[in-house]
């Protein structure tokens, strides 16, 4: 049983059928904890700890599912040229929404940290939060943190914008869904994308670009605020 | 012996349609890897502090804004990678398993800090857009 865990296909086997389930739960009950990401992590790491199985004997065969990341992301390009007519007269607004936003993360995460008291080493980690997986560990990797804990706060920001990101919008007040799709890329990265494709296509456009476009501004901006905070 | 039945031939088309269709998925793949690849090229040869993967999202946005390349060629691929998107990132999350001991002497700044910039972020951006933006979608 043991020499089981060790091949690629249980980490995949274990990651299609937690997901499945999480989404079959997902069409049954609208409760917003029983959000399929959230759902299927938290099911797959009880299971690992339960049957004392290691993240990294897991991930021999989750990893050959994170490999599509790399071509989703590519994806996500094609699917903004589908809706580039529809977003193309509300480029500008759309820009200086993310801008602000992708500005006001940078700040705010590390003003926070500073007030916080926290270690130096948390502010360089967690600078870039609100930006996707890889660009974010590259960062890090610039402002010289821990880049294994950028990846575990990245994804548990990804899964609370998925999780809440929408009804924390509607009850402030953001009733347009392009908006809301905007709101989710840029503070979410692709977790939130997934999300804002689930409130429509044209959101889910939003969204990916909204990621794509704070990812570049957070690699140009986020070295020089570490600097200029903490020395 | 050269004469097909009805019924064999409507098989023999329904056989050539799959096989056309599976071609065309194939296809499409083929040239989301080609950009995937031509980033992570471009990542590896010349210093941008850009990921591979987010040059080939813009460089597939480019080449279909120039018409280097047709919809209809990448759609297959890029619609059924979309659909899953989710489950990619499912190893990612679960890898915070191995993050337990650092987190629990700082869950309260992580939490505070990533919960707080996170609710700020999404208020600020979505306000931004929904002041400004034209309306363009029939709710």
């Amino acid at each position: 049983m043991t020499a089981f865990y060790n091949l690629p296909v249980f980490g995949i086997v274990i990651t299609l059928v937690a997901f499945f389930a999480a989404r079959a739960l997902r069409t049954k009950i609208k409760f917003v904890l029983f959000n399929p990401v959230l759902i299927a992590i938290t099911l797959i790491i009880l299971f690992l700890v339960v049957f004392e199985v290691s993240f990294t004997d897991y991930n021999k065969g989750g990893r050959y599912l994170t490999f599509f990341l790399g071509p989703s992301i590519v994806a996500l390009g094609v699917l903004f040229f589908e809706k580039y007519q529809l977003i193309k007269h509300n480029i500008y607004p759309f820009l200086l929404a993310v801008c602000c936003g992708g500005i006001m993360s940078i700040l705010s995460v590390s003003l926070l940290t500073i007030f916080m008291n926290a270690p130096e080493v948390v502010i360089k980690s967690i600078v870039s939060l609100s930006v996707t997986t890889p660009i974010a560990i590259e960062i890090t990797k610039i402002t010289e943190g821990i880049p294994s804990l950028t990846a575990g706060v990245v994804i548990a920001v990804g899964v609370f914008g998925n999780a809440f990101g929408p009804g924390f919008l509607k009850l402030i007040g953001i009733k347009s869904e392009t908006a809301m799709g905007t709101a989710l890329g840029t503070a979410a990265h692709g977790i939130g994308t997934a999300r804002a494709l689930e409130v429509g296509h044209l959101s889910g456009a939003y969204s990916g670009l909204a990621m794509c476009v704070n990812g570049i501004l957070t690699t140009l901006i986020a070295p020089y605020v570490v600097v200029w905070m903490v020395g | 012996m050269f004469r097909m039945s009805k019924t064999s031939f409507k098989i023999h088309i329904k056989t050539m349609n799959l096989l056309k269709s599976g071609l065309k998925m194939l296809k499409a793949f083929l040239i989301l890897f080609l950009f995937l690849g031509l980033g992570e090229l471009i990542n590896y040869f010349v210093e941008i502090p850009v990921p591979g993967n987010i040059l080939g999202m813009i460089l597939i946005f480019v080449a279909l804004k120039v018409k280097l390349i047709k919809l209809e060629w990448v759609k297959p691929a890029s619609d059924t990678l979309l659909n899953y998107l989710v489950l990619f990132f499912i190893p990612f999350g679960v890898g915070l398993m191995s993050y337990f001991d650092f987190i629990k002497s700082h869950w309260i700044v992580l939490l505070v800090a990533a919960g707080v910039s996170t609710l700020i972020t999404l208020y600020v951006t979505a306000l931004i857009q929904q002041k400004l933006e034209k309306n363009d979608s029939v709710l």
